[in-house]
């Protein structure tokens, strides 16, 4: 397909990876953290870290929207399902990160009326077939998700639909992004911007990575090309002594982004105070909220929920990997206790969290390699 | 995805399997059938700028070209 396969081409694979190769620095490890999921599921799905020298290494970020969803949210949108005559409704990814007690897909199996939608449009067109039913729309994801969720509420407004309402639980990239470059724990030397985020906020957002921490950052596309592209970019940033905001994915991200977009964003929204992130704990100004004029919608306000903090279980170790101090495989449950089929933690549930796809891709080049 | 048909701010979307899709393209009005999109929970927020593509892979780098 146009637009995809040119960005496949096995040969210009071997040509870049020869070009990453060629660009090392006898002796310099490089550290490269990519900050979306999407690109995790990508660069395992590919082989690209089998491409890549061992002196280049892919450190996963913080950027899956499932797995960053924390035990008491998920805990209050099953209160939400099980009350009388609420349907409620999230993407697949959602129905299996487990709460303190339960799934929202153990709610359904116990009789709850929770649906599987692809868009908040969807759970719009049902709220308009069921006008005697209260539509719950469990919204999550970072800023390229956020506009579809705005959007509806757009239009549930317009359309004065009274028994629909949101859980926003939409995250923003920065600020999680800032908290880890102040974490002694990890040393990182440069970031994969994420392309699809960038398609929403653009790339101004970013500079400060460069101006207050000195380290580089390539907003990249998610094609094994763009990703091996985006690698050797940072790398002759780093070699060349240079730290700046650069854009590989020029054909879908424009440097200020959808102003549009980020319009309707900022009527239907605004930022929380502080918000929890599975594994890395509260973070100032990290989430998104309705705004006073959307209140009506919010069903926060419509319902009680428990709003109360649960831990990570003991056994999971998905904060160390969302920040990316340990590999997947480095979990003490991964593989084991924790599987796709039967998560324990979040990074295993969503296709973009790490651990689910170093399982479903990247194990087995790893197993080969220690046998 | 590509636009195949458009009604207002609606658009029919052919993905990469053939699937076909109902998309909001509002936030990236106006578009074209035939404008290849860049669509997250059934909402367009990107059209792809296709003269740009050769440039995003390094395609139109020399070291590509040999």
């Amino acid at each position: 397909m146009r637009f995809v396969d040119e960005f496949r081409d096995a040969e210009l694979g071997r040509v870049l990876a020869g070009e990453i190769l060629a660009a090392l620095q006898p002796g310099r490890h490089y550290k490269v953290m990519e900050v979306c999921g999407g690109h995790t599921h990508s660069i395992y799905k590919y082989g690209i870290d089998g491409l890549l020298p061992e002196s280049v290494e892919l450190v996963h970020g913080p950027g899956c929207p499932v797995c960053v969803i924390p035990m008491g949210r998920v805990d209050d949108g099953i209160a939400i399902a099980r009350k009388e005559g609420v349907i409620f409704t999230c993407f697949g990814d959602m129905l299996r990160v487990p709460g303190s007690e339960h799934t929202l897909l153990d709610a359904k199996a116990q009789g709850a009326d929770v649906r599987m939608v692809y868009s908040p449009l969807d759970a719009l067109r049902i709220a308009r077939s069921n006008p005697d039913r209260e539509v719950v729309f469990f919204a999550i994801g970072f800023e390229t998700t956020a506009p579809s969720t705005a959007l509806t509420l757009q239009r549930a407004r317009a359309e004065s639909l009274r028994n629909f309402s949101v859980v926003c639980n939409h995250v923003t990239i920065v600020p999680p992004l800032r908290a880890l470059l102040e974490s002694p724990d990890l040393r990182l030397d440069g970031f994969i911007g994420p392309g699809h985020v960038c398609t929403v906020v653009g790339a101004r957002p970013f500079h400060f990575i460069p101006a207050d921490y000195r380290r580089p950052v390539v907003i990249s596309g998610f094609e094994p090309l763009d990703l091996l592209q985006s690698v050797l970019m940072i790398l002759r940033q780093l070699n060349e002594g240079r730290c700046e905001v650069e854009n590989q994915y020029t054909r879908v991200v424009p440097y200020e982004g959808n102003l549009r977009a980020l319009e309707v964003m900022a009527e239907v929204f605004e930022l929380r105070p502080h918000f929890e992130w599975r594994g890395l704990g509260f973070i100032s100004g990290s989430a998104l909220r309705l705004s006073d004029a959307y209140a009506d919608l919010d069903a926060e306000r419509r319902f009680e929920v428990p709003g109360v903090r649960v831990a990570d279980p003991k056994a999971c170790q998905c904060g160390e990997v969302l920040k990316g101090v340990i590999k997947p495989w480095q979990c003490k449950v991964f593989g084991t206790a924790c599987t796709p089929e039967h998560a324990i933690g979040t990074c295993m549930v969503s296709p973009e969290g790490a651990c689910a796809a170093y399982y479903n891709f990247g194990r087995f080049a790893r197993e080969k390699e220690a046998v | 995805m590509r636009v195949r048909w458009l009604d207002g701010d609606l658009a029919l979307c052919e993905d990469a399997a053939g699937a076909t899709h109902e998309v909001a393209v509002e936030l990236i009005a106006p578009v074209r059938a035939g404008d290849p999109v860049l669509v997250h929970a059934c909402v367009a927020v990107a059209r792809l700028e296709v003269e740009r593509v050769d440039e995003d892979a390094g395609l139109d780098a020399p070291a590509a070209r040999r």
